[in-house]
C-alpha cells in the first residue's frame, strides 16, 4: 500500500490483475485442480452438415475400460437458447452442422473419452444442406427447423415458421421510393462477409459436478456466469438456487464465451456421474466450429444523395448466415436493422434484416455484434456515394453524421456525442488530403476513412448489481458479477468504488472469481456495457456504503451528515475540521460517549442499475421512442501501401478516435482501441473460415491466419473524446467492441484510394488484390 | 474427423547408436517412425495421419547436432541441427547465408528451437523451407542404413509430396554442402499469406556467381518451392541467364521462364494462378537482389 491514488477516476492506474497475470499466479479455469476424482468428457460430433440420426449405438463405447457414462439426446430432451430456444444440448433426431454434438462420453481420461467417442456408432441419413443465406431464404430451400413455430422465443424476436428465417427486423421510415427521384446520385452494391472466429488464446473449457445433494456447480471460462446459470438450469430442470457457476479469469472471449455454447455438454455429462467433476475442453480445431463463429453476411445496399451532399435515402437488405442455431444471431439481426443507417442522419430508410438458418456452425456474438459486418457495406457505400457526388469522403461524413438531438433511424432522439470531432481528429492524424509518395515504384499509397456507431444490443432490461464491503483496515472488497476478459473491467470497478467512497484506489480488492453463489448479479459481460452498467451499480453500492459511514460519524460527532465527506480514506468535517480514520469503525462501529454503548457496525453497501426506459419497436416499421440505451460513436482512418507485384497491403497507419463519454482509465481505453484495431485489421486482410460442402477446411492456425505483431499496422494512433453520457458513471459509456468496427472499411476505402478498385468481399487477401489488379 | 485432444499412446526409444536404429527399424518395420524435433511427426500422429507403435528419437545420436565447416570440404550439417542453430552458426552465416535465411524463415522462434533441417527434408513437404536452398547449394544427403553410409544428391532425394528415396531401415544423418562457388551470392524469398509464421505458398532460392565459362559471365541457379510435387530447378531460366547479360530485362525473361516451369495447384492456401504469378515476382526480385550483391566489389557469398 505504498502508492495512494486518491480520486482515481480519469487516471491510468495500473490494472488490479496485472501482478497476478504477469507472474502467472492468475488462475484460469483449466488450471483448477479437482484431484483424482476428475473425469473427462468428449463429444461425438456430426460429420455431416445436415442429416437425420437413424441409429445410435453407444454400446461399443461403454465396453471400453475407463468409460463411466455416455449421454445422448434422449437424456437432454429440453431446448436451450438465449432469445430463441432452438437447440438441444445433444441432438435428438437431426444434426445441422458439421460438429453438432450427438453424444458425450465420460471417462477416466481425455484419451479414453476420445477413443470411446470414436466407437459410438451413429448412422445418418444425409439431407440436402443449406450453405448460403441467399439459398436459405428461397421458398424451396430445405427446412432446417420444421418446428420453428413451436420454439419458445422472447417478444422482440420474430421467427417465421415454415421458413429458414429465425428473425426479421424491418425499418420503414420516410418514403424511400419517392426519394430516389430527388437524388442526384444513387449507388447500389452487394457486399459479403465470411464467417470468422474469435480465436481466444484460451479455448473453451468447462468442469461440471452434480452433487448428491442436488447442487450443480459449473466452472467455466465464461463471459456470462449468470446467463449460463439461468439457461442451463432452465433446460435441465435445476433450480437457479441450486445451480452455481464459477467464472475464473478468461483468456480472451471476444463474444465467443458469451451465453451458452459447449458448457451445457459438461453439465449434461456430469449428471450421469453424480459427485464426480467432469471436464470438457475444446481443442483448437473444435474452437473453430463447435462453439461460435461470427455470422456471415450478404448485404445489399442502395444509397442516394444530393449534390449539396445530403444522404436522402437508404435501402438495405441484410441476409445473415446465422448457422444451424441462433443463441444470439436473432438479436444481431435486430441490432443490424435498428443501426442500419450507420451513424448518419438519413430521412428515408427501408431495411430488411433476415436471420437465416444454414448448415454452417452456430453464429454467435463477436466483438461488434453485427456492426463490423454492416459497416463493411455502409462505410464503403458512403464512400461510393461521396465519389459519385464528387464530395470529399471526410466532408461528406461530417455533413451527414448524426448529431445530438437528431431523430435517428428508429425514431429515437440521439443523445449528445462527439462523432464529428472523432472524424476530424482521425483525418488530421493521417494528414487527410495529402498525397503521399510510395516507398517504391511498384507500390501505391492510399488513405481511407470510416465512421461507426454501436449501441449495446441486449434485452431492454439487463441488470447489474454490486456490493462494497469494508474490512477492518478500511480496505474494501467489491463484489461484481461482470467478468474480467482482459478488457480491464475489474480495474474500472475498483476505480469507480474508490472514487465514490473517497478512499485510495489501492485499498480496493475485487471479490473474484465471479461465483453466482456469492457474487452480485450481472446479466452478461457483453455489449460493451460493463463500464457503464456495472460501473453504475458499483458506484451506487459505494455511495450506499459511504452514506452509512457518514451517518454514523455524524451521529458520533453530533453533526449533519451533509457537512461530512470521505477524503483519502478519512471522514472529514467541513464544519468542525475534525477528521477520523475509517479503520476499525467500518467494522466495529463507534462507541457512544461515557461508555453508553456503540453505534454502526460492519459496513456493506449495495447498488444496482437497470435501464428502465428502452421501449419496444413496431415490428412493421422498426419505429419506437427509444430503441437502445445509447450509441458509442467513433471513426478510424487508414493509410496503406499496396505492393502491385504481390498484392500485399502494408498498414502504414491507423488512427482511431471514439467518444467514450468519460475515460475512467485512459491507458485502458488506448489499449482497447489498439487491440480492436489489430483485430479489425486481421479480419480485414486475413481471416475467413472456409468451407467445402459445409465442412470447414482451414480450422486450425495452419491455414486460418491471424495478424501477428509484424503484420499489425506500423503505427496505431488512438484518441478519445469525452461528451458525457447522461446515465453513465462520470459520463462513461462503453468502447469494448467499437475499435474493431471501422477498421475493415477504412482499410478498404484506403485501398480504393490507392488502386481505384473496390473490394466487396472480405478478407482483402494479397491474392485477391493481386488478381483484381491483373483484371483491372 | 476432428483431431484428437492429445496423442494416442506409443512407445518411445531414444536411440544411442546408429546400429540400434537399424536394429529397431528391422524389428518393427512400418510400425516404427523416426523422430527428431517431432514438429511434423507429432502433429501427424495427432491428426491420425500416421499411427506408429514405436517412435525412435534420433537426435541424440553422436554427431547429429554438429555443424562442421572446412574451406576445402565445405559444410556438413548434422541432420538434427535445429533451425535456430543453423541460422546463427558463424560459418553458415558467412559462407551459406542462403541457408541461414531459409532456416530463419521457418515458423516462429520457439518452433525453430525444435525443428531440424533433417526433419524438414525427410518430411518432404513441397513447401519445406530448407529444400530450395539445398538444391541451389548442391546439397547431398548422407543416408545411413544396414549397408553403411551413402550420399544422395538432393535432386535425387525427393520422389513426391511426403516421399523420399529412403528405403525401409535407412535414415539421414547429415546434409553436406560443397564449398560455394567463389563470390557467390544467394537469396531465399518466401511468400506466406502473412508476414510471419506461415508456410510458403511460393518460395524461391536464387544463387548467382561469376563464371568465365558462361557467355554472360555469370551463372545462376534457381529452385522453386511449393509450386510442384517436389522442388523444381528451372534449367530453361538458368540457361537464359548464362547467355544473356544480367539486367532487368534478362531477369524479367528468366522470371517468366520460371513461372512457366512451375506446376502449382489450387489449394486452401492459394490458387495456382496466384502461385504462378508469385513465382515470377519472387524470381525476378531474387535475381535482382543477387545481382546487386555479386556486383558489389566487397560482396562475398
Ligand atoms: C507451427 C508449425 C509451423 C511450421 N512452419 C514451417 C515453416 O514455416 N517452414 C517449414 O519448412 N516447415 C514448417 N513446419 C514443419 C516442421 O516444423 C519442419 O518441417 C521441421 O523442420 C521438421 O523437423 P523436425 O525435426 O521437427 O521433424 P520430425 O517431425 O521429427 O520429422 C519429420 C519427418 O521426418 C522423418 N524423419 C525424422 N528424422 C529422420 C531421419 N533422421 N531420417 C529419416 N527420416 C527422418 C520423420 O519420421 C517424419 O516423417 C512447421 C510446423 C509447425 C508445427
Amino acid at each position: 500500500m505504498s502508492e495512494q491514488t486518491t480520486n482515481p477516476v480519469g487516471k491510468s492506474v495500473p490494472r488490479v490483475d496485472a501482478y497476478d497475470k504477469v507472474t502467472g499466479a492468475a488462475a484460469f479455469t483449466d488450471d483448477l485442480q479437482f484431484g483424482p476424482g476428475l473425469l473427462f468428457g468428449r463429444a461425438v460430433r456430426s460429420p455431416y452438415p445436415h442429416a437425420l440420426i437413424k441409429r445410435l449405438d453407444v454400446g461399443p463405447a461403454l465396453e471400453l475400460r475407463g468409460v463411466k457414462a455416455v449421454v445422448t439426446g434422449a437424456d437432454t430432451p429440453g431446448f436451450i437458447g438465449l432469445y430463441l430456444k432452438d437447440r438441444h444440448i445433444f441432438c435428438t433426431d437431426r444434426v445441422r452442422y458439421v460438429g453438432d454434438p450427438v453424444a458425450g462420453v465420460v471417462a477416466a481420461s481425455e484419451e479414453i473419452a476420445e477413443e470411446a467417442a470414436r466407437r459410438v456408432v451413429v448412422e445418418y441419413e444425409e439431407l440436402p444442406a443449406v450453405l448460403d443465406p441467399l439459398q436459405a431464404i428461397q421458398p424451396d430451400a430445405p427446412l432446417l427447423h420444421p418446428d420453428l413455430g413451436s420454439y419458445d422465443v422472447v417478444p422482440f424476436i420474430f421467427p417465421q415458421p415454415g421458413t429458414n428465417i429465425s428473425n426479421v427486423f424491418r425499418v420503414r421510415k420516410g418514403d424511400v421510393e419517392g426519394a430516389w427521384a430527388q437524388c442526384d446520385a444513387v449507388v447500389a452494391d452487394t457486399y459479403r462477409v465470411p464467417h470468422i472466429q474469435h480465436v481466444p488464446i484460451e479455448p473453451h473449457v468447462a468442469i461440471a459436478r452434480w452433487d448428491l445433494s442436488g447442487e450443480v456447480t459449473l466452472w467455466s471460462s465464461t463471459q456470462s456466469p449468470f446467463a449460463q446459470r439461468d439457461l442451463i438450469a432452465h433446460t435441465l430442470g435445476i433450480s437457479q438456487g441450486d445451480m452455481r457457476v464459477i467464472g475464473n479469469y478468461i483468456g480472451g472471449g471476444f463474444g465467443s464465451k458469451a451465453g451458452v455454447s459447449m458448457e451445457a455438454l459438461a453439465v449434461a455429462m456430469a449428471r450421469q456421474v453424480p459427485g464426480r467433476p467432469v471436464k470438457v475442453r475444446m481443442t483448437r480445431e473444435e474452437e473453430f466450429y463447435c462453439c461460435f463463429v461470427r455470422q456471415g453476411l450478404v448485404a445489399r445496399v442502395k444509397i442516394g444523395g444530393t449534390k449539396e451532399g445530403r444522404i436522402l435515402a437508404l435501402q438495405v437488405e441484410y441476409y445473415w448466415d446465422a448457422g444451424a442455431y441462433t443463441e444470439y444471431g436473432v438479436n444481431i439481426t435486430r441490432a443490424a436493422g435498428y443501426s442500419s443507417t450507420g451513424p448518419y442522419n438519413i430521412p428515408n430508410v427501408k431495411t430488411d434484416s433476415y436471420c437465416l438458418y444454414t448448415n454452417h456452425p452456430v453464429g454467435g456474438p463477436m466483438r461488434g455484434f453485427g456492426m463490423p459486418e454492416i459497416h463493411w457495406s455502409i462505410e464503403q457505400s458512403v464512400d461510393q456515394l461521396a465519389e459519385a457526388l464528387a464530395i470529399d469522403p471526410v466532408a461528406f461524413r461530417q455533413r451527414n453524421c448524426v448529431q445530438g438531438g437528431d431523430v435517428i433511424v428508429t425514431g429515437m432522439t440521439m443523445h449528445p456525442h462527439g462523432l464529428s470531432e472523432c472524424i476530424e481528429r482521425v483525418a488530421q492524424r493521417i494528414d487527410w488530403g495529402k498525397k503521399e509518395v510510395p516507398s517504391a515504384p511498384h507500390k501505391r499509397r492510399g488513405k481511407g476513412v470510416a465512421a461507426c456507431w454501436k449501441a449495446p444490443a441486449m434485452p431492454p432490461n439487463p441488470g447489474s448489481e454490486a456490493w462494497v464491503r469494508f474490512n477492518e483496515d478500511a480496505t474494501v472488497s467489491v463484489g461484481v458479477g461482470g467478468q474480467e476478459l482482459g478488457q480491464g473491467a475489474f480495474t474500472v470497478a475498483a476505480q469507480v468504488a474508490a472514487e465514490a467512497l473517497g478512499i485510495p484506489y489501492e485499498w480496493v480488492r475485487i471479490a473474484n472469481p465471479v461465483d453466482t453463489k456469492y457474487s452480485p448479479y450481472e446479466w452478461q459481460t457483453v455489449a460493451s456495457r460493463i463500464t457503464w452498467s456495472m460501473g453504475n451499480a458499483v458506484k451506487a453500492a459505494a455511495e450506499d456504503a459511504r452514506r452509512q459511514i457518514l451517518e454514523i460519524v455524524a451521529r458520533y460527532w453530533d453533526q449533519d451528515p451533509g457537512d461530512l465527506d470521505i477524503r483519502g480514506g478519512e471522514v472529514v468535517s467541513s464544519k468542525s475540521e475534525q477528521s477520523l480514520s475509517l479503520r476499525n469503525l467500518v467494522v466495529y462501529g463507534l462507541p457512544l460517549p461515557d461508555d453508553q454503548g456503540w453505534i454502526g457496525g460492519p459496513i456493506i453497501g449495495r447498488g444496482k442499475f437497470m435501464p428502465t426506459y428502452v421501449t419496444g419497436l413496431d415490428p412493421e416499421t422498426g419505429q419506437g421512442a427509444r430503441a437502445v440505451v445509447h450509441y458509442t460513436t467513433g471513426a478510424q482512418a487508414a493509410e496503406v501501401e499496396v505492393d502491385l507485384e504481390t498484392g500485399r497491403v502494408e498498414l502504414l497507419c491507423i488512427a482511431a478516435a471514439y467518444d467514450v463519454g468519460k475515460a475512467i482509465n485512459p491507458e485502458q481505453v488506448h489499449a482497447q482501441l489498439e487491440g480492436g484495431v489489430v483485430q479489425g485489421a486481421s479480419s480485414a486482410l486475413l481471416e475467413a473460415l472456409t468451407f467445402q460442402d459445409g465442412r470447414p477446411v482451414n480450422a486450425s492456425f495452419v491455414d486460418y491466419r491471424i495478424m501477428t505483431a509484424v503484420d499489425a499496422p506500423q503505427r496505431i494512433l488512438t484518441d478519445f473524446v469525452e461528451v458525457p453520457q447522461d446515465d453513465g458513471p462520470w459520463g462513461a459509456r462503453g468502447v469494448g467492441e467499437h475499435p474493431m468496427i471501422a477498421t475493415a472499411p477504412a482499410i478498404a476505402n484506403a485501398i480504393y484510394d490507392a488502386l481505384g478498385i473496390r473490394f466487396n468481399d472480405l478478407p482483402l487477401t494479397a491474392e485477391k488484390i493481386y488478381l483484381a489488379l491483373q483484371g483491372a | 474427423m476432428l483431431a484428437r485432444p492429445g496423442l494416442v499412446s506409443f512407445d518411445y526409444v531414444r536411440a544411442r547408436t546408429p546400429g540400434e536404429v537399424v536394429q529397431l527399424l528391422a524389428e518393427h518395420g512400418a510400425d516404427a517412425r523416426l523422430m527428431m524435433g517431432g514438429t511434423d511427426l507429432l502433429v501427424r500422429i495427432r491428426d491420425g495421419a500416421v499411427r506408429p507403435r514405436l517412435v525412435v528419437d534420433l537426435k541424440h545420436l553422436p554427431g547429429m547436432r554438429d555443424i562442421l565447416y572446412q574451406q576445402q570440404a565445405g559444410l556438413t550439417v548434422g541432420a538434427a541441427v535445429t533451425m535456430n542453430q543453423l541460422a546463427r552458426h558463424p560459418a553458415v552465416v558467412a559462407h551459406y547465408p542462403l541457408l541461414a535465411q531459409a532456416a530463419n524463415s521457418v515458423a516462429s522462434y520457439p518452433l525453430r528451437n525444435r525443428a531440424t533441417i533433417g526433419g524438414n527434408l525427410c518430411n518432404a513437404s513441397p513447401c519445406a523451407d530448407t529444400a530450395p536452398p539445398s538444391y541451389v547449394l548442391a546439397g547431398r544427403i548422407v543416408v545411413h542404413g544396414s549397408a553403411g553410409e551413402q550420399e544422395v544428391a538432393i535432386a535425387d532425394f525427393f520422389r513426391g509430396p511426403g516421399q523420399t528415396v529412403l528405403q525401409p531401415g535407412q535414415f539421414v544423418t547429415a546434409i553436406r554442402f560443397p564449398p560455394s562457388p567463389a563470390a557467390a551470392s544467394g537469396r531465399y524469398l518466401k511468400l506466406g499469406r502473412n508476414k510471419a509464421g506461415d508456410l510458403a505458398i511460393v518460395s524461391v532460392a536464387v544463387l548467382g556467381f561469376p563464371d568465365a565459362s558462361a557467355p554472360s559471365g555469370y551463372r545462376f541457379r534457381i529452385a522453386l518451392g511449393a509450386v510442384a510435387p517436389v522442388v523444381l530447378r528451372v534449367p530453361a531460366a538458368e540457361e537464359w541467364l548464362a547467355h544473356h547479360p544480367p539486367g532487368a530485362e534478362t531477369f524479367a525473361r528468366a522470371a517468366d521462364l520460371a513461372a512457366a516451369a512451375a506446376s502449382p495447384i489450387d489449394d486452401v492456401r492459394a490458387s495456382a494462378d496466384y502461385r504462378r504469378a508469385m513465382v515470377r515476382t519472387l524470381t525476378r526480385r531474387g535475381l535482382n537482389a543477387v545481382a546487386d550483391t555479386i556486383a558489389a566489389p566487397t560482396g562475398s557469398a
